[in-house]
């Protein structure tokens, strides 16, 4: 695995601050793997605050709520980072005089049947927040044995701070959350995984163990060394259990479940509270922002309008903005494009990395040594150039998680993951 | 929004590794540095005289391919000036002006361009050069002169003194370069230095330089023990060409395996076929054959060691 500047600091230890009042939200209905979820709304219709407003269409789908109370817009096509423009819900909030406390009471889990738990984690729309947006009650809900929950609180790549303020701010309601989880499932270990590089997380989570609270599941802390791509499922499966999940196999094949430390926040709030999950953590930062911050915010709220609010503010013009880490993250270009469930961070760039030309490969095998899946990179830049894309699938290029370690590694400046982005393509 | 932003859109990841080829090519120059210092001391202006010659006619052999195959400027990733000296650096400096000339547009033009250029070609390029000269002029490249003397009194290289008269060069000779042979070849301690320095650079992968030495080692241990007169292995280590082939010729990453377990075959084998051509060969030193020979497998190699997916048991 590779060893990248982290570029964390300073948004590492600075406290989340809360913009909780966008006037406009732009919610897609895709902001998880699986089929888009259904509109249960009209336009011009006004919604409560936690309503929902799109439920689960299917078995791996995920229902969306207003994050507060407003009135439907629009419903109509709008920008979303990944899939250029997809239909959301546009929301014009209004302000709420009287407080929805209705969520505050807090539900006795030791008397929930296990069904009704799963069934408060999917109407509370929760999906896996570190990036792939899985639907939580699919997971939390395996078909097989599970030995080992692993918890993970990796943040692996560079400049992300949002999952590590979260487990220094909120850690007990993430240790609700594995309780939750380790409810559901049962495992025999509870592994809480956390790259050396977060040593506020970790004075917290061993202070926490260390007391051990009792309402509180057991958990064993382990560190890991700060490298790239080991918070991804696979990876991190392998440096804490030596088990290898071939890139046909899910986790819970060798009986381990992965989830991400917001992921767990948001069952916590699902289960004890019946909050759906309609906000989150973002860390944006950069070279051309005035100062890296972390915010609470709804999902929905647009770049835009944190710009006009002053919330970010530009030191210089970006000339790249990422939604997510700077390895495996989107470019956006528009500056509505909305937070969305998934969005663990923004990155203002100013500074590029030299655009050079692609040159020759010199098959120096860079790509192969630090390939996370053992694959052979180069030869599927060879066979997308030569139009031999038969030969992708006899090379596992579906084995392939995207993780971006050869093209940020080769001398040659070849953007092999687009080349194997192109491949994949082709074949499907 | 008032501001109005130019962005640029495109794949991730959005971050780049400052290695690039370039660097790497440079590296390679930076490393030779020592080897070539050593050469100049040992063989005064004729080693300058050498290394400007192939230097120079590889950069214009170069550039009038670029303009035949019209294709970008490619002095700029240094790899024609690399060739250019590692030519220099494996030839005798007794040789002909015009013979390294030829032995350098050799490498250039059919070593490197007529296999499809960086990246493409099979073969070592310089050392096909210099195999090139051995078969079209072999008086050329058998006469060696010792350091500091500049007329042509020929003498036999610590190898041929090894192998025809059975004569054992000192170590600290070897070691440190004072004896007669090829260019750059003969100072071991320098090629070391620049060795290292590209392992430690990251410019070089460490695993065909080991698993040619410890191949080497083993095999020379096993020949001195049945016949100590064939030459101690630290000998058969420090002397010929074997540090200038293990660390800038073996490691070239176009003409060497891509995979991680071709990389040790490929310095193993290697290590190996130097012993067997120079125990049972007529040629007193076999680096050169040895690592072009393993270089026309590389492709069968990289085949049979293509590495599993990652969870995968069963070959597909």
């Amino acid at each position: 695995m590779l060893k990248i500047a982290e570029h964390k600091d300073p948004q590492h230890s600075f406290k989340a601050e809360k913009f909780l009042s966008a006037e406009k939200l732009y919610l897609p209905l895709s902001q998880h793997t699986g089929k888009p979820s259904k509109i249960c709304v009209e336009k011009k219709q006004t919604v409560r605050k936690n309503q929902l407003i799109a439920k689960s269409d299917g078995f791996i789908s995920a229902s969306l709520h207003a994050p507060v109370k407003g009135e439907i817009l629009e419903i109509k096509k709008h920008f979303h980072p990944k899939f250029g423009k997809i239909k959301s819900i546009i929301l014009k909030t209004e302000l709420d005089n009287n407080q929805d406390n209705s969520l505050n009471h807090s539900f006795d889990l030791e008397k929930t049947a296990k069904e009704d738990i799963l069934t408060a984690i999917a109407e509370a729309g929760v999906v896996g927040m570190g990036g792939a947006g899985f639907p939580a009650q699919v997971k939390l809900n395996p078909p097989k044995k599970i030995d080992t929950l692993i918890i993970n609180g990796c943040e692996c790549e560079p400049y992300l701070a949002s999952d590590h303020r979260l487990m220094v701010e909120n850690l007990e309601e993430i240790f609700k959350g594995i309780g939750v989880i380790s409810k559901l499932v049962r495992p025999k270990e509870i592994i809480f995984a956390v790259e050396e590089n977060k040593e506020e997380a970790i004075k917290k989570i061993n202070y926490f163990i260390n007391t051990k609270k009792t309402n509180l599941p057991k958990v064993k802390l382990k560190i890991l060394k700060s490298r790239y791509p080991q918070g991804g499922e696979k990876q991190l499966i392998y440096s804490l259990t030596k088990r290898k999940i071939s890139g046909k196999m899910l986790p819970l094949d060798l009986g381990c479940i992965v989830d991400n430390v917001a992921t767990c926040f948001a069952i916590y709030e699902a289960a004890y509270l019946r909050q759906p999950l309609t906000r989150r953590i973002v860390t944006f930062c950069g070279d051309a922002l005035v100062k890296p911050k972390n915010i609470w915010l709804n999902i929905g709220t647009t770049l835009g309008e944190l710009i006009d609010k002053k919330i970010i503010e530009f030191k210089e013009k970006p000339k790249k903005i990422i939604f997510g880490g700077p390895m495996t993250g989107d470019t956006v270009v528009n500056l509505s494009t909305p937070i969305l469930k998934t969005t663990s961070g923004v990155l203002f760039l100013e500074k590029l990395p030299k655009e050079e030309e692609e040159s020759a490969c010199i098959r120096c095998g860079r790509c192969i040594n630090y390939c996370p899946m053992d694959l052979m990179p180069l030869e599927y830049v060879k066979m997308v150039k030569n139009k031999k894309y038969k030969n992708l699938e006899n090379y596992q290029i579906k084995d392939c998680i995207e993780c971006g370690c050869c093209s940020y590694i080769c001398p040659a400046q070849i953007p092999v993951l687009d080349y194997i982005k192109l491949g994949k393509e082709k074949i499907k | 929004m008032n501001q109005k932003l130019k962005l640029i859109i495109s794949g991730s990841p959005h971050l780049k590794h400052n290695v690039k080829t370039p660097r790497i090519m440079r590296d390679v120059i930076i490393g030779l540095l020592p080897a070539i210092g050593a050469s100049i001391y040992f063989f005064g202006i004729w080693a300058v005289i050498l290394i400007f010659n192939c230097t120079i006619t590889a950069i214009v052999t170069e550039k009038v391919i670029n303009k035949i195959r019209r294709q970008k400027n490619s002095i700029g990733d240094y790899s024609a000036v690399v060739t250019g000296i590692l030519v220099a650096l494996i030839l005798p400096v007794s040789i002909k002006w015009y013979g390294a000339t030829l032995g350098t547009i050799f490498a250039i033009l059919v070593g490197k361009h007529l296999f499809g250029g960086l990246g493409s070609n099979i073969f070592n390029p310089a050392l096909l050069g210099r195999a090139f000269l051995a078969a079209a002029y072999p008086k050329m490249l058998t006469t060696y002169t010792e350091p500091g003397q500049f007329d042509t009194i020929t003498q036999a290289t610590p190898l041929m003194l090894q192998k025809f008269s059975n004569q054992t060069t000192s170590l600290s000779k070897l070691f440190i370069g004072n004896t007669s042979g090829s260019l750059g070849e003969t100072s071991a301690i320098c090629l070391l230095i620049g060795g290292i320095y590209l392992l430690l650079r990251k410019s070089a992968g460490w695993r065909i330089p080991l698993s040619l030495l410890i191949s080497l080692s083993l095999a020379s241990t096993i020949g001195y023990l049945i016949n100590p007169d064939l030459g101690r292995p630290i000998f058969h280590l420090l002397a010929g060409g074997l540090f200038l082939g293990a660390f800038f010729m073996a490691t070239d990453p176009a003409t060497t395996p891509v995979t991680k377990k071709g990389k040790f075959i490929f310095g193993a084998t290697c290590g190996i076929l130097i012993m067997i051509i120079r125990y049972f060969s007529n040629l007193p030193e076999g680096v050169m054959y040895s690592i072009l020979f393993v270089n026309a497998a590389v492709p069968l190699i990289n085949r049979y060691t293509r590495p599993k997916s990652f969870g995968k048991k069963e070959k597909q």
